[in-house]
């Protein structure tokens, strides 16, 4: 029999609160084993090649592959940290035992403390055929694009509108599949409103009060039928209509994966604001049993930001637990991280985090500044289409028409109340201000801006635009983030469209600020009639234009 | 079904190899899952259900939802999605044409 492994930490699961939590222990001197099931690090971060939103200390306005390649980099120079890749943990046992299963072998390690970083698993969906190939969990269709470049599909039908459903679309889009649709049973868009914006500029219709009733298909997918709900949520009669696709796409949330905690008789509760059944947990992540510390999606479904500050509280609360020295600093660093975790979670959309969270006892041990649990604005028309209304456009718009005389001025078309601000962080000439507060709507001073463009590649939310209004007698300029290919020329005649995805007029392309400061978020101009520049949001480049 | 240009990401695919779908010969890639080489040669339908014969395929692509279990090298309910594709592997549907008699 193999001989048992004595261990300071051990973490399960090498996602971004596993990488987390493993680092925040290391570095104070923690000898940590970080055990992941696949052959590499990641997690869900690996398929993440959006910019993340939250605060520029977490990685904000960072893609999350490169949030991954920082954190990855920085546990590889550790030299107290072990990874064992294609390591499954197969049982905890009563007396703390955990056995593993390695190239084929089982091991067995004794450690002091343990953190879970399990993460979640996508929730499933009734309907009709709704086990044909060709529908897929949305991080099925994540995982084939973008860590193996294979199509999932030519034509997808996405159903959820909650962040996952929407940038896993966005993702689809870049990478040349079409979305027939986004289907939402709720009366609203379940996720951010910039990354809806984002889609319905692209022509996405985005079906609130929708849902999915059968897949259509022998082999494989088909099409779908999908119909109506009224407010109480039944099929309203005569609304049924096909759908063409080739591949229909679940997202339709998370739920954490609790079983190995289970085994371990760590207590849970079923919490519905956090996906499921969760283990009960202090404030340090720390489980019913105790040196049993849990991070990330097992202790409740939220975002990655997020997941990474648990992380690192567990692994601070071990380090200051095991650790001889530094506790002081331990202990200020693990109020640092929790202050921040409140504040992440202090504006309306972190609501239902906050509610399951008091459903565990656990408030921060304060009471959240209610200001800021309601929307600044009524976006209702936004979170039901994806389109803000006139009304909310007319707010962010300067209130004199006499300010776009004075040259080119960003306009931030960011609506909702939601932790993010790396536009503010972004401008060099501090134009752009949340007053203070992360959670607040970006507004611009119009003064101060000069028109630079650096806040449109550096928006996670591509919700910043420049407008020259005046460029000449008859035209304007708008300057407009571009995530797609093939890239435009200089000069070259581009598609202009809406808000909506309606095409307006054609554009000539001016200027294309494509560098490694932009990082794959063009910044181009576009010059198109004067009459269009409060509408022009979104362009395309002709694929026939280029050899 | 590869993606050959994409706006963000670059894939540095591995050395060529060739593998076998139910006899048939088939090239992927080293580094990629088996799950994932099928699905780029077209190949969507893993197996049959045992009772109904319902055609099975991906779905979660991270070894949760066993709908992707193929015989590989003689071994069968393999996960197709989370295991390496090898050269000269030969990956078989299950369960297809097989009746069960109950
Ligand atoms: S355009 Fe330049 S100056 Fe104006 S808000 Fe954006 S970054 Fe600041
Ligand atoms: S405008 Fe600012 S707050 Fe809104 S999504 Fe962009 S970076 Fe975030
Ligand atoms: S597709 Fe779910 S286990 Fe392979």
């Amino acid at each position: 029999m193999s001989k048992i492994q004595n261990l300071e930490l051990l973490v399960v699961g090498g996602g971004p609160a596993g990488l987390s939590a493993a680092l925040a222990a290391a570095n104070y001197g923690i000898k940590v084993s970080l055990t992941e099931e696949r052959e590499f690090l990641g997690g869900q971060l690996i398929k993440q090649t959006h910019r993340f939103f939250g605060s520029e200390k977490e990685y904000a306005g960072t893609r999350g592959i490169d949030i991954l390649k920082k954190l990855i980099d920085e546990v590889n120079k550790n030299n107290n940290i072990e990874v064992l890749l294609s390591s499954r943990v197969l049982g905890i046992y009563e007396d703390n035992i955990v056995t593993i299963l390695n190239d084929h072998k089982m091991k067995k390690y004794y450690p002091q403390s343990i953190i879970f970083a399990t993460g979640a698993s996508e929730k499933f969906l009734a309907f009709e055929n709704n086990d044909l190939p060709g529908i897929f969990g949305a991080g099925a269709v994540q995982t084939l694009m973008n860590v193996y470049g294979v199509l999932p599909a030519t034509n997808v039908l996405m159903i959820g509108s909650g962040n996952i459903g929407l940038i896993v679309c966005y993702q689809l889009l870049q990478a040349g599949v079409k979305v027939a649709a986004i289907v939402e049973a709720a009366p609203k868009i379940g996720g951010y409103s910039v990354h809806a914006s984002k889609l319905r500029r692209l022509g996405v219709p985005i079906l609130t009060s929708h849902t999915i009733k059968k897949a259509i298909g022998k082999e494989k997918v088909e099409g779908a039928v999908i119909c109506e709900l009224d407010s109480n949520w039944n099929e309203v009669k005569g609304t049924e209509q096909l759908i063409k696709c080739d591949a229909i796409c679940l997202s339709v949330g998370l739920t954490p994966l609790v079983d190995l905690l289970k085994q371990r008789k760590v207590k849970t509760t079923y919490v519905s604001e956090l996906g499921g059944y969760v283990p009960l947990r202090d404030e340090n992540m720390e489980t019913s049993i105790k040196n049993l510390f849990v991070a990330g999606d097992v202790s409740g479904i939220e975002e990655a930001t997020a997941a990474m500050i648990e992380g690192q509280i567990a692994g601070l609360s071990v380090a200051k637990r095991i650790g001889k020295n530094s506790k002081d600093e331990i202990e200020e660093r693990i109020e640092e991280a929790k202050n921040e975790l409140e504040l992440l979670r202090s504006g309306p959309v972190g609501k239902k985090i906050r509610k399951g969270l008091s459903k565990l006892g656990l408030n921060h041990g304060k009471n959240y500044n209610e200001k800021f649990s309601e929307e600044a604005l009524d976006i209702s028309h936004l979170m039901k289409t994806g389109v803000p209304s006139e009304e909310n456009l007319k707010n962010k718009l300067p209130s004199e028409e006499k300010v776009f005389d004075k040259g080119p001025i960003a306009i931030s078309e960011c609506f909702q109340r939601f932790p993010c601000d790396p536009c503010v962080k972004s401008c060099p000439f501090n134009a752009i201000s949340e007053n203070g507060n992360i959670n607040n709507i970006p507004y611009v001073d119009f003064e101060k801006c000069t028109g630079c463009g650096i806040c449109v590649s550096k928006c996670p939310g591509l919700a910043m635009f420049v407008i020259h209004k005046n460029f000449s007698e008859t035209t304007s300029v708008v300057i407009m983030p571009y995530e797609f290919l093939p890239r435009p020329h200089k000069g070259e005649i581009v598609k202009v469209f809406d808000r909506e995805g309606k095409y307006l007029c054609d554009g000539k392309v001016i200027r294309i600020l494509d560098g490694k400061f932009q990082d794959k978020t063009a910044a181009v101009s576009i010059e198109i009639p004067k009459e269009y520049y409060l509408q022009a949001r979104n362009f395309k480049v002709e694929e026939g234009n280029h050899g | 079904m590869r993606i050959q240009n994409h706006p963000i990401l670059c894939f540095n695919r591995g050395k060529q190899i060739k593998f076998y779908y139910n006899g048939k010969e088939l090239i992927g890639y080293e580094g990629e899952t088996i799950a994932a080489a099928l699905y780029a040669n077209g190949i969507f339908k893993f197996s049959e259900s045992k009772k109904l014969k319902r055609p099975r395929g991906i779905f979660c692509a991270i070894g949760h939802c066993s709908s992707c279990l193929m015989t590989v090298d003689g071994v069968p309910n393999v996960r197709t999605c989370i295991t390496p594709l090898k050269d000269g592997m030969r990956v078989e549907s299950e369960n297809i044409g097989v009746e069960i008699n109950e």
